[in-house]
């Protein structure tokens, strides 16, 4: 069993796959660190362990598990037990590296996983649903053409919508030549309205993108799709001639412009800006561009880092520093910033819908007790996958709060 | 016996020295061959500069100061045995050769000099072997326990060997230090001295553990002491 997955795995290794399992000291730090095992106890989602069942597999595809050798390695064959065990260790997992700040040497599951979870498709072995929408994503490209006049309806109808209850002059502008700013929305008008009312307020002329920002062939690891997928956005950013590519508040692809688009495209986006659309309003704030009311809400509220643009971009502080802007009752969650628990829903987990609620649920435990003890009544975070798997516990647990975008409360504050 | 102790004093000190050269080398050879990750994996916060990542990569080397954030027990371990095993290797540079120029800048004699190195040796010998038994004891329980493999048993055993065995020449057997030094030097002159009349069994079993732990070094866990350099780069990157 598992031939095509040790093949594949072993043909996407990188330098740090190929040392992690000789380094690793199993010292068990990592243990503490994981939502999953700290909700479970199921030792299959230790992170050492993740990666001891990988190198096991490795190892288990030339051997019985029979030898002194085996017993020593601690390889035991790969059999249906070591397929089970392995589906654990790669699909249960979020991807969030609160394990590589835990672990002494900085290792990084996260990396291994996405190697991982390639290899067990190609056994058939996981969510394919998390695979096929990534599919759709890099095929959107060559669709463009026949579903853009539907989509631009759309846009123009939610543009007579805004102009009606923000303002006569808002714009939702496709397709914008020479615009300063492309903006590259998520599915649903959701993460386009706070964008666009940030953009008139300051005095900004841009162009809302015809994709999405979402990639879900990274999480899946297929690095090749998802260069594909984000070249659709890169090449409509060229056309455009724009000066900046802004992401919105989407902790996955944020971590993808910022930490892959470089190794991706190279030169051919030496000059566009690569921004989130969360420290790109707390410049606008800072300059005076774009003018709030001072501490408009007096709500008890709480601020969630999303693993991607926390830990994996460095985001702490903007949007904090824009709660602050304009909230009285804030408080901070522990831990927070780099040692913050993960939601328990990223790394494509929600799009498997069903096939992983209930791992979810149990997963969010450690959230759900950082949550309860602030008493903080609204929970704001800047990334969508945080923000559905939020809602998802809000139900599931009762916890009786509500979830919103840090640019959702800039826009609801604006002075315009 | 006599045919044992020969060929671990004259024969595999040289294997164990190729053994851990060669097999370091062929491991590194290894990791390179497959390319670097074409991403940046760095975790935040991180000094921004590239001089203050270098720095930040060495003092987290040094330091542990990721682990004692997350795991305060475990660090008081880790740290403290890593920082004797440290001050044993620099104190056992005194078998091959001294530290004259200390020597003569402290002003001090044979007397002073061998008083120093046995606290010094008995401490660090202490700081390494004490957490060396927390480090393996807690390996019997929990979650430590599922994940422990015969490989962590095995280290760990023999590292207590090495420091039992060593404390055991400094406080018990009393191995005097200059022939010893006399009998090094000829290991790596090629000009073969015989083993002082000090050197006693806890002499051979030291001196051959030592040499398993060099021969299986560079196939093992232990390489974590070059891997986790790189990994800290990259991991600032």
């Amino acid at each position: 069993m598992l031939e095509r997955f040790v093949e594949t795995i072993r043909g996407r290794f990188s330098r740090p796959m190929q040392y992690y399992g000789d380094i690793c000291v199993r010292c068990g730090a990592c243990a503490d660190a994981c939502h999953f095992y700290a909700a479970s106890k199921d030792p299959s989602h230790i992170p050492a362990e993740r990666m001891m069942l990988v190198k096991q597999a490795i190892q288990g595809a030339n051997d019985s598990g029979r030898s002194l050798v085996d017993w020593y390695r601690e390889v035991q064959g790969n059999d249906a037990a070591m397929a089970a065990k392995l589906e654990k260790a790669l699909w249960d997992c979020t991807g969030c590296r609160r394990c590589a700040v835990y672990c002494p040497f900085d290792l990084d599951t996260g990396l291994l996983v996405g190697a991982g979870r390639y290899a067990m498709l190609q056994e058939e072995i996981g969510p394919e649903m998390i695979a096929e929408i990534g599919d759709a994503e890099v095929s959107k490209g060559e669709i463009i053409d026949f579903i853009k006049d539907f989509y631009v309806e759309q846009t123009m109808e939610l543009e007579a919508r805004l102009k009606e209850e923000f303002h006569p002059d808002i714009r939702v502008p496709v397709e914008n030549k020479g615009a300063e700013a492309l903006y590259v929305p998520l599915v649903g008008e959701a993460a386009i309205i706070p964008a666009a009312k940030i953009f008139h307020a300051a005095g900004v002329e841009w162009s809302l993108s015809l994709y999405t920002a979402t990639n879900h062939s990274y999480f899946v690891g297929d690095g090749a799709k998802a260069k594909a997928a984000a070249n659709w956005i890169v090449q409509e950013a060229l056309d455009l001639g724009v000066k900046a590519i802004v992401y919105p508040e989407c902790g996955h692809a944020s971590r993808t412009l910022f930490n892959y688009f470089e190794g991706w495209f190279g030169d051919e986006i030496a000059g566009l800006e690569r921004v989130n659309i969360v420290p790109l309003t707390y410049e606008y704030l800072k300059e005076g561009r774009i003018k709030v009311r001072p501490d408009v809400f007096d709500t008890a509220l709480t601020y969630h880092d999303s693993c991607s643009l926390g830990r994996s971009s460095g985001m702490y502080e903007e949007p904090r520093e824009l709660i602050h802007a304009v909230a009285t009752n804030y408080r901070e969650m522990t831990p927070n910033r780099a040692l913050n628990w993960c939601c328990g829903g990223g790394g494509g987990l929600i799009a498997a819908a069903e096939d992983k609620f209930e791992m979810r649920m149990q997963g969010g435990l450690p959230k759900v007790q950082q949550i309860r003890t602030t008493g903080a009544e609204w929970v704001i975070t800047a990334c969508e996958n945080c923000k559905t798997q939020l809602e998802d516990l809000n139900e599931h647990f009762e916890l009786g709060v509500e979830i919103k975008g840090v640019i959702d409360l800039i826009a609801d504050a604006l002075i315009v | 016996m006599d045919v044992i102790e020969y060929i671990l004093t004259y024969i595999t000190p040289y294997i164990a020295v190729i053994a851990l050269l060669g097999g370091v080398a062929y491991q590194a050879y290894r990791w390179r061959q497959k390319s670097p990750v074409a991403a940046h994996l760095s975790l935040y916060p991180r000094p921004e500069s590239r001089l203050g990542r270098l720095g930040d990569a060495l003092v987290d080397m040094f330091t542990m100061k990721g682990l004692f954030t997350v795991n305060k027990l475990l660090w008081v371990g880790g740290f403290i045995m890593h920082l004797g095993l440290l001050l044993l290797i620099l104190g056992h540079i005194r078998v091959v050769t001294d530290f004259y120029f200390l020597w003569d800048w402290l002003n001090w004699g044979e007397a002073e000099t061998h008083t120093f190195s046995a606290v010094a040796g008995t401490g660090a010998g202490l700081l390494f072997m004490i957490p060396l038994f927390y480090l393996f004891f807690r390996r019997f329980g929990g979650k430590i326990k599922i994940l422990s493999t015969p490989e962590d048993y095995f280290v760990l055993v023999l590292l207590v060997g090495i420091a039992i065995t060593g404390m055991h020449m400094r406080l018990v057997s009393e191995v005097e230090q200059h022939p010893m030094r006399v009998f090094m030097q000829g290991l790596y002159k090629f000009d073969w001295q015989p083993l002082p009349e000090s050197a006693g069994l806890s002499f051979i079993w030291h001196f051959a553990l030592v040499q398993l732990l060099m021969i299986y070094f560079p196939f093992g866990k232990l390489m974590h002491t070059i891997g986790s350099v790189f990994n800290k780069m990259v991991m600032r990157s």
